[in-house]
C-alpha cells in the first residue's frame, strides 16, 4: 500500500519537475535515499544532489536548495551544504508516520522550482511474538496463535515455522485478516515432537518468538463423544445409564470425561465427580436420581493426562428414570356442609395432588376409606381430588392413598369428629406478615402434639364470595408461607386449624396483605350537623375492596375559600369528627384522606356553609321582640279603653237621636210583640249600647265589589242631594267591608241634641239591573224633624233588612201586610239569624 | 563464606540458604534429564498410532486395488516382493536380539518401507487416498526420526544406508498390473507386520529401560561451597 503511495507521490513530483523544465523524465536532481523507512523517534538525513546541467541552466548551486516537508519549508539550521551540488537536511526524533520531503531550488526572481520529492515512512520494528500456542483439532490441521506485541505501523509479516529434529515443514504464512493465527498445511503427526516458532518481519527488522517443542498429541482437542443415549432401569428408579461413541482419537489416546446432568426444567448443571470418569469408557451409570424425572445429559472428553483441550460438549440427551411409589401422603382435609338432613351430613373430602417429585410416577387414582366406629370399611377409588360423602353424625376415620404404577403412597389419616364435637385447643399467637414477596404465617403450637396444621385462606371482598384455598403443614411446623397465587393489595383472611389425633382443633383467623397499597378510593366525608362555629363530620368505613391495606388513620383537610388548609389526624376507628372553631356564615371545603401503610388517597371534596346564627338564636331575638310588641299593643288598648270617653269626644260628632224624633203615624199598627220595645222602655234604658247598626247581609251570596260601588254612589248621591243626611255608610262596628247601611245614632246625642234630627232614607233600588220585587218604603226626604209618634225605628230597621235577599221576599210581603203574624211565622229564625250577625247592642238580639 | 569448626551459626545459615533456594533448583525438575524412557514410550505409542492409521489406510487402498486384494481371506504367495524387508523372524532369534540390533533392524526396515511407500503414493489415484498416504508417509518419517532419537539417547550410532539396498521402485515394464498390485498388497502387509513387531520391540525396550521411580538425583549448584 505504502509502496504504491510512494510511487504515486514520486510520479507526481516527476511530472511537476518535467513540466517546469520542459523535459520529459529528466529531473534536475535527486534525493538519496530514494524511499526510506525509518524507525519512529530516530534521526534521518536526506541528501539532494543537483545535476550540473540544471545548475548551469538555472544558474544555481547547492546553496540555492530549499527543503520542504509536507509543503512547509524546513529551517535553514537543519541544512548542510556538502559541496557545490549537494545539500543535506537532518531531522531528529521523527514522530510522524508518513511525511513528504521535497528538494527545491530558488531560481531567478525567488521562484521556487521543485527538483525531487520522496515519502519518508516511519514505524517500529516488530516485537518478539509472545504466548505462542498451538491446538490440534481432532481430524483437522494444527492451528497456532500468538500475541504479536506492539503496533509497528508498518506491514509486518508473521511466519509460523515448524520442524522435526530430522525434517523441516513448510512455513505457514498468516493471512492479512488474521495476522495472529495460522493453520499449518499438514496433519500433525502424533507422538513425534515438533518444534514451532513464529517469525515477525517488517521493513525495520525481523524477530523470532521463543521456540516451543511439543508432541501434537498433547495439544489435541478431541471431537466430542457422539450418539449419547440414556436408558433407565426398571429395577432401580434412581439410576440412568449413559452410553456413547467415543471420538476416533480414542484408538490413539486414552480419554477422560466430564458428564453433566440436570433436571429437564432446571437450568443448572450438576457434574458427576471427575474422578469417576477419569478413564476411557463408553458408558456410565448415573445414580442417586429422582424417580420418574426427566434428566438431560451432556458430556465432553479430553486426553486422560489432562494435556490438551477439552472437547466441545456433546449433544444433549435426555432420559426418564423409572417410576417409584409415591414418596409422600397427599395433603388431606374436609369440609362439612352445614345443612343437616335426616341425621346425615354432607362431607366433602378434599386433597391436593402431589408435586411431581413426590408422585414418583403418574398417579393412577386415589383410594379413600371411611371407617365408622365398629362398622366395616367403605372404600372409594377416585380420580378427582375430592369426594363428597353423606355421613351420619358419628365420628369417622378417613384415609387417603395415592396410587401409581409401582405402588401406593403412605396413607393420610383424617378424623372427622362427631356432630357434637366441640373444637378446642387453637394455635396461639397467630401472626401473618409479608416477606420476600411471600405471605408468611407464624404461630405458637398448642401444648398437645399436633398431627398436622391446615391453613385456609381467601380474599376478603364485599363483592365476591370467600373462595377458600388451603394447604397442609406438618405437625412440627410453626411457620410457613402461603403457597398460592396471592395478589397484592388484597385482604386475605387466613385461618389456621391444628389437627389432633381426635379431630381438628379450634381454628384461628387473621387478616393480612401480601403487599399493601394506598386505598383506591378516599372516604366520602359529609356533615352530620353544622353549627355556627362547629361542624360534625361523618363518613363511612371504606369497603374492603378499595382499602388495599389496613387503614391506619384518616386526615381531614378543611379550608375556607381564601384560607389555608388545616389538617386534622383522626384515628381509623372513628367514623365521626367534630370540627370546632369555625367561622360563622362561611363556606368550608373539607376532604378526607385515608392512609394505609403504603400511602393515602383522598376522597371527594365536600362543601358546607356555617349558618349566620346558631340554632335558637333567632328565636331568642324574635320571641322577646314579639312579646314586647304585644305588650305595647295591650297597653295601648287598655289606655284607649280607659280613656274611651275622651277619645270618643274627640272623634265622633254629636248626632241627634232619631228615636227621639216624631212623625205622623204612617206605619201599620205595631204588633204586640213590639210593645215591650216601646219608646218608653227605650228611653228609660239609657244603658243600651251606644251604637246600633243594622247590617244587611245577603243570605246566600256576598255582594260583589260592584255592589259596594253602587252603594257608594248611592251614598254620594244622597250626600250630594242632602247635605244634612248622615249616618248612612258610617262605620260598621263589625266590619267595614260589609255592605251595610247603618243608622248610627247614639242615645246620648239623641238625648242631648233633640234639635238635630237625621233623616234616614232607605232606598234600595234593584241591585244592579235587578228590579227589586220588594216594596220599598220611602221616607220623606223632608228635613222636617219627624214626630216621635210617627217614628217607629223598629219598623224602619226591619224594612232596612228587607232587601237582604230574594228568598226573604214572601216574608217581606207578609211582614208588610201583616206584621202581627210575624210571631207565628216559622221563618222567624231568619230574622234572628240576621240579627245574630249584628254587633253587640243590637235591639233585635232581644227579639 | 568462611567455614570454621564450631561455627554452628554459620552452618545453620548455610543450610537455611540452601533450603531456601531448593525449590528454585532446576535439576529438581524430573523432566530436566528424562533419559531415553519417554522417547521409547513415545515411539511405542507412535507405532500403535501408525498401526491404527494403517488399518484404515490399508482398507481404503485394498478397496482401491479391488478384488481379490480386498477380500479378507486373500493370502497370495510372496512373489516379486523379495526386496521388502521381512518382519517375521524366529521368536528365539528375536528374543536374542540386543537393543542396538533391534533398533537398527527397525530403522533399516522403515527406511526401506518408506521409500516403497512413497512410490505407492505417486500411483494412488484419488486425492483422498493420496492425502492419507502422504500423512502416513509423514508419520512413518516421524517414526524413523523417533527411532533415531531413541538410538541416539541410548548411544547407538545410526546405521549407514548401504548403497546396494537403495530401493528402486520404478514401475517398469517388467511388472504386470496384477503383479504391481501384488507388490502393493505385500508392502501394506509387511508394513503391518513390522508395526506389530515394532510395538513388541519398543514395549520390551520400554520395560527394560524404564528408570526406577525414586531415582531422582540432586544436582545442587552450591555456589560458595
Amino acid at each position: 500500500m505504502w509502496m504504491s503511495k510512494t510511487w504515486l507521490v514520486q510520479a507526481f513530483f516527476i511530472f511537476i519537475t518535467t513540466e517546469s523544465i520542459g523535459k520529459l523524465l529528466d529531473p534536475c536532481g535527486h534525493i538519496s535515499p530514494e524511499s526510506p523507512v525509518i524507525q519512529l523517534g530516530s534521526n534521518f538525513t536526506a541528501v539532494c544532489v543537483l545535476k550540473e546541467k540544471c545548475m548551469d541552466n538555472f544558474h544555481v548551486n547547492a546553496n540555492y536548495i530549499v527543503w520542504k516537508i509536507n509543503h512547509f519549508t524546513v529551517p535553514k539550521e537543519q541544512y548542510a551544504i556538502l559541496n557545490r551540488t549537494a545539500s543535506s537536511v537532518t531531522f531528529t526524533n521523527i514522530t510522524a508516520l508518513s511525511v513528504q520531503l521535497t528538494c527545491n531550488i530558488l531560481t531567478f526572481g525567488q521562484i521556487e522550482q521543485n527538483v525531487y520529492g520522496i515519502t519518508v515512512i516511519s514505524g517500529l520494528p516488530p516485537e518478539k511474538p509472545k504466548n505462542l500456542n498451538c491446538i490440534v483439532y481432532e481430524g483437522k490441521k494444527m492451528m497456532c496463535q500468538w500475541d504479536p506485541g506492539r503496533e509497528t505501523y508498518l506491514e509486518t509479516n508473521f511466519t509460523l515455522k515448524s520442524e522435526w529434529a530430522t525434517e523441516k515443514f513448510a512455513d505457514c504464512q498468516t493471512k492479512r485478516a488474521t495476522p495472529t493465527t495460522c493453520i499449518v498445511d499438514y496433519s500433525p503427526v502424533y507422538f513425534v515432537n515438533i518444534e514451532v516458532w513464529v517469525e515477525a518481519e517488517n521493513a525495520l527488522g525481523k524477530v523470532s518468538s521463543n521456540h516451543i517443542n511439543f508432541d501434537p498429541v498433547d495439544k489435541v482437542k478431541p471431537s466430542p463423544p457422539r450418539n449419547l443415549s440414556v436408558s433407565n432401569s426398571e429395577e432401580l428408579s434412581s439410576i440412568l445409564k449413559l452410553s456413547w461413541i467415543n471420538p476416533n482419537i480414542k484408538s490413539v489416546i486414552r480419554l477422560k470425561y466430564n458428564i453433566q446432568y440436570r433436571i429437564k426444567d432446571d437450568s443448572t448443571w450438576n457434574q458427576i465427580p471427575p474422578e469417576d470418569t477419569s478413564t476411557t469408557r463408553s458408558s456410565f451409570t448415573v445414580q442417586d436420581l429422582q424417580p420418574f424425572t426427566e434428566y438431560v445429559f451432556r458430556m465432553r472428553c479430553m486426553k486422560e493426562d489432562g494435556k490438551g483441550f477439552w472437547s466441545d460438549w456433546s449433544e444433549e440427551a435426555s432420559g426418564i428414570t423409572y417410576e417409584d411409589r409415591p414418596s409422600k401422603a397427599p395433603s388431606f382435609w374436609y369440609k362439612i356442609d352445614p345443612s343437616h338432613t335426616n341425621g346425615y351430613r354432607s362431607v366433602q373430602l378434599i386433597w391436593k395432588t402431589l408435586s411431581p417429585f413426590e408422585t414418583n410416577g403418574r398417579i393412577l387414582d386415589y383410594e379413600v376409606t371411611l371407617t365408622r366406629w365398629k362398622s366395616r370399611l367403605q372404600n372409594y377409588t377416585v380420580n378427582d381430588t375430592k369426594l363428597t360423602v353423606n355421613l351420619t353424625n358419628d365420628r369417622y376415620i378417613a384415609t387417603l392413598t395415592a396410587r401409581n404404577l409401582v405402588g401406593k403412597s403412605d396413607p393420610s389419616v383424617l378424623t372427622i369428629p362427631a356432630c357434637d364435637f366441640q373444637a378446642t385447643r387453637p394455635v396461639m399467637d397467630l401472626k401473618a406478615f409479608p416477606k420476600d414477596n411471600k405471605l408468611w404465617v407464624e404461630w405458637t403450637a398448642p401444648n398437645e402434639s399436633v398431627r398436622k396444621y391446615i391453613l385456609e385462606w381467601c380474599v376478603l371482598s364485599d363483592k365476591l364470595p370467600c373462595i377458600l384455598d388451603w394447604q397442609q403443614e406438618d405437625g412440627t411446623t410453626h411457620r410457613t408461607y402461603l403457597r398460592g397465587n396471592l395478589v397484592e393489595s388484597k385482604c386475605y383472611l387466613i385461618t389456621v386449624t391444628p389437627v389432633y389425633a381426635d379431630g381438628p382443633g379450634r381454628p384461628e383467623s387473621i387478616k393480612a396483605y401480601l403487599k399493601q397499597a394506598p386505598p383506591s378510593q378516599g372516604p366520602m366525608v359529609r356533615t352530620k350537623k353544622v353549627g355556627k362555629n362547629e361542624a360534625v363530620l361523618e363518613w363511612d368505613q371504606l369497603p374492603v375492596d378499595v382499602q388495599n391495606g389496613f387503614i391506619r388513620n384518616y386526615t381531614i383537610f378543611y379550608k375556607t375559600i381564601i384560607g389555608n388548609e388545616t389538617a386534622v389526624n383522626v384515628d381509623s376507628s372513628h367514623t365521626e369528627y367534630t370540627l370546632s372553631s369555625l367561622t360563622s356564615d362561611t363556606l368550608y371545603m373539607v376532604r378526607m384522606v385515608a392512609y394505609t401503610d403504603e400511602g393515602g388517597k383522598d376522597g371527594p371534596e365536600f362543601t358546607f356553609t356555617t349558618p349566620k346564627f346558631a340554632q335558637g338564636e333567632i328565636e331568642a331575638i324574635v320571641v322577646p321582640v314579639c312579646l314586647a310588641i304585644l305588650f305595647t299593643t295591650l297597653l295601648g288598648v287598655l289606655f284607649c279603653f280607659n280613656k274611651r270617653d275622651l277619645i270618643k269626644k274627640h272623634i265622633w260628632p254629636n248626632v241627634p237621636d232619631p228615636s227621639k224624633s216624631h212623625i205622623a203615624q204612617w206605619s201599620p199598627p205595631t204588633p204586640p210583640r213590639h210593645n215591650f220595645n216601646s219608646k218608653d222602655q227605650m228611653y228609660s234604658d239609657s244603658n243600651f249600647t251606644d251604637v246600633s247598626v243594622v247590617e244587611i247581609e245577603p243570605n246566600d251570596k256576598k255582594p260583589l265589589p260592584d255592589d259596594l260601588k253602587s252603594l257608594d254612589l248611592f251614598r254620594k248621591e244622597k250626600s250630594g242631594t242632602e247635605g244634612h243626611s248622615s249616618g248612612i255608610g258610617g262605620s260598621s262596628c263589625m266590619s267595614s267591608s260589609r255592605p251595610s247601611i247603618s243608622s248610627g245614632d247614639e242615645n246620648e246625642s239623641a238625648q242631648n241634641t233633640s234639635s238635630t234630627v237625621q233623616y234616614s232614607t232607605v232606598v234600595h233600588s234593584g241591585y244592579r239591573h235587578q228590579v227589586p220585587s220588594v216594596q220599598v218604603f220611602s221616607r220623606s226626604e223632608s228635613t222636617q224633624p219627624l214626630l216621635d209618634s210617627e217614628e217607629r225605628p223598629e219598623d224602619l230597621q226591619l224594612i232596612d233588612n228587607v232587601d237582604s235577599g230574594d228568598n226573604i221576599l214572601p216574608r217581606q210581603q207578609y211582614f208588610k201586610q201583616n206584621c202581627s203574624q210575624q210571631e207565628t211565622s216559622p221563618d222567624i229564625s231568619q230574622f234572628e239569624r240576621i240579627s245574630g250577625s249584628f254587633c253587640s247592642g243590637c235591639f233585635w238580639s232581644r227579639c | 563464606m568462611d567455614l570454621r569448626a564450631g561455627d554452628s551459626w554459620g552452618m545453620l545459615a548455610c543450610l537455611c540458604t540452601v533450603l531456601w533456594h531448593l525449590p528454585a533448583v532446576p535439576a529438581l525438575n524430573r523432566t530436566g534429564d528424562p533419559g531415553p524412557g519417554p522417547s521409547i514410550q513415545k515411539t511405542y505409542d507412535l507405532t500403535r498410532y501408525l498401526e491404527h492409521q494403517l488399518r484404515s489406510l490399508a482398507g481404503t487402498y485394498l478397496n482401491y486395488l479391488g478384488p481379490p486384494f480386498n477380500e479378507p481371506d486373500f493370502n497370495p504367495p510372496r512373489l516379486g516382493a523379495e526386496t521388502l524387508p521381512r518382519a517375521t523372524v524366529n521368536l528365539e532369534v528375536w528374543r536374542s536380539l540386543n537393543d542396538k540390533l533391534r533398533l537398527t533392524q527397525n530403522y533399516e526396515a522403515y527406511s526401506h518401507l518408506l521409500c516403497y511407500l512413497r512410490g505407492l503414493n505417486r500411483q494412488a489415484a484419488t486425492a483422498e487416498l493420496r492425502r492419507s498416504l502422504a500423512h502416513f508417509c509423514t508419520s512413518l518419517q516421524g517414526l524413523l526420526g523417533s527411532i533415531a532419537g531413541v538410538m541416539a539417547a541410548l548411544g547407538h550410532p545410526l546405521p549407514q544406508p548401504l548403497p546396494g539396498t537403495e530401493p528402486a521402485w520404478a514401475p517398469g515394464p517388467a511388472h504386470s498390473d496384477f503383479l504391481q498390485k501384488m507388490d502393493d498388497f505385500w508392502l501394506l502387509k509387511e508394513l503391518q507386520t513390522w508395526l506389530w513387531r515394532s510395538a513388541k520391540d519398543f514395549n520390551r525396550l520400554k520395560k527394560k529401560v524404564q528408570p526406577p521411580a525414586a531415582a531422582v538425583t540432586l544436582h545442587l549448584e552450591a555456589h560458595g561451597f
